[in-house]
């Protein structure tokens, strides 16, 4: 009875790692498009009047989700503290600790924090779209990844745990 | 009282600066950060304090240009793009009226400066309001209790623009007058300090401000959509400002202007001013002396 618990349990954790690695996958494909959505209203802000830079970060996190927003939100709140930290060196050090962009989308959009409020109109929503299409980009790409390997880590994890269970019994 | 609301302007222009300058800026004596007329920053000294007596080293470690960057971007709230308009103009208004002046490295755009960078350069001007200005020339200035056409005349520095200011308040609360509705042409923010649309210097609750735009445009643009009772604008320096003057005239619009001059005589030297006086646009001029370390105000009727 111990040995079939033992193995059920062992099948369901493999499965799960399978299942978890494919979910990862699609949470950084999901958080990409979320920041690219985010993007997207941030050059139509910049496109209806360019309004200062705390008033449209606050009009984009309140229709955002995931790491745009709270990415946003904390922007705003470090325009407070301009004093001791430039915006540029907060918008680096904000986007540094959003891990489910990756590496890639981290790096992507870590430059934008150079250009929004600093240029004119025209030269931040330039910037901007520059940015959300990397960002669109590597969203496919995880997407595809996530379709051609997602089913292989949930297959791993099963055919795996079903081995391991195998060789144990 | 006084003091302490002149230290509190104080305290709020050096808002604008990095930590560590601000740090330096805040440890004047709290009689000396009334008294601050500016304080400047130059790339590679210390900052100074310009204070009546002359200006005065706060001795702290030179300034650097990057310093000079993060000051605008602390000013305009990390907007520069909002500024622009003015940054091209070569200074920047902030809350409270007080007034960064920045010099640099201009870009310059079919003719016009586009942009400035590598800041060498930025003063900050402390806004403080003198309520009451105008007691000395109201009574003069409002025969049968209502405002006359009104020039104001005196060499820089002697407060021109404070009395023009006071003048606007005065009239628009109607405070020994009759109450009017004022239309100001602020072309560089200099009597009301517009920001975010609200005026930081008190003009009175019946003053229309508009501003950023050549004067004799924005007193056309007064003249056509606000239906003003009094027309102000600071400083007449161009043949159109008194073409639009004129026109106000015409309309039965009574007019507070200011210009830089001596007195009277040396205005009919200057040819934009010789046209104004041809057309007695003004009933007064009201000359603005340095009597010692006070001022004096003298009225003079012209028609």
């Amino acid at each position: 009875m111990v040995h079939l618990i033992g193995a059920t349990l062992l099948a369901a954790g493999c499965g799960y790692l399978g299942f978890q690695a494919a979910e990862t996958l699609r949470r950084k494909s999901r958080s990409l498009r979320q920041m690219a959505q985010a993007l997207a209203l941030v050059e139509g802000e910049l496109e209806l009047g360019s309004p200062p830079l705390g008033q449209l970060l606050e009009r984009v996190a309140n229709r955002s989700a995931g790491p745009a927003k709270r990415l946003m939100e904390a922007c705003v709140q470090g325009l407070d503290r301009l004093d001791r930290e430039d915006f540029s060196t907060l918008w680096r050090r904000q986007v540094a600790g959003l891990e489910e962009l990756g590496e890639e989308g981290r790096a992507a959009l870590s430059p934008l924090g150079d250009i929004l409020g600093r240029y004119d109109g025209q030269a931040q929503r330039e910037g901007t779209q520059v940015v959300r299409q990397a960002l669109e980009k590597l969203a496919q790409r995880w997407e595809e990844e996530r379709r051609r390997q997602g089913r292989v880590y949930q297959v791993l994890g099963l055919s795996g745990g079903a081995f391991l269970v195998i060789l144990l019994l | 009282m006084q003091k302490t609301k002149a230290s509190q302007a104080y305290r709020q222009a050096v808002g604008a600066l990095p930590q560590r300058l601000r740090r330096e800026a805040l440890a004047l004596s709290e009689a000396d950060q009334g008294r601050v007329e500016e304080l400047r920053l130059r790339t590679g000294w210390p900052m100074t304090a310009l204070l009546p007596e002359g200006e005065r080293s706060l001795g702290g470690v030179p300034v650097e240009s990057r310093e000079l960057e993060q000051l605008l971007e602390i000013a305009s709230q990390a907007s520069v793009h909002t500024v622009l308009p003015q940054v091209r103009q070569g200074y920047l208004t902030i809350q409270g009226g007080h007034r960064i002046g920045l010099c640099g490295t201009a870009a310059m755009e079919a003719g016009q400066i586009h942009a400035l960078r590598a800041f060498s350069s930025a003063s900050i001007r402390i806004a403080r309001q003198i309520k009451g200005a105008c007691a000395p020339v109201l009574d003069g200035l409002c025969p049968g209790g209502r405002l006359a056409d009104t020039l104001i005349l005196s060499p820089p520095g002697l407060g021109k623009t404070t009395l023009l200011r006071d003048l606007i308040r005065a009239v628009s609360w109607g405070e020994g007058c009759c109450p009017l509705r004022v239309s100001l042409a602020d072309e560089r923010g200099e009597v009301a300090a517009l920001f975010q649309g609200e005026p930081q210097l008190e003009v009175g609750p019946r003053t229309d401000v508009v501003e950023g735009c050549p004067k004799a445009q924005g007193l056309m643009l007064l003249l056509r959509a606000m239906n003003p009772q009094v027309l102000a604008v600071d400083e007449i320096t161009a043949p159109e400002d008194v073409a639009a003057l004129e026109t106000a005239a015409g309309c039965g619009v009574t007019l507070l202007a200011t210009a830089h001059g001596e007195g009277w005589e040396d205005l009919e030297r200057r040819p934009v001013y010789r046209a104004l006086m041809e057309k007695r646009l003004f009933r007064y001029c009201v000359q603005i002396r340095r009597d010692g370390e006070k001022r004096s105000y003298h009225i003079e009727e012209l028609r």
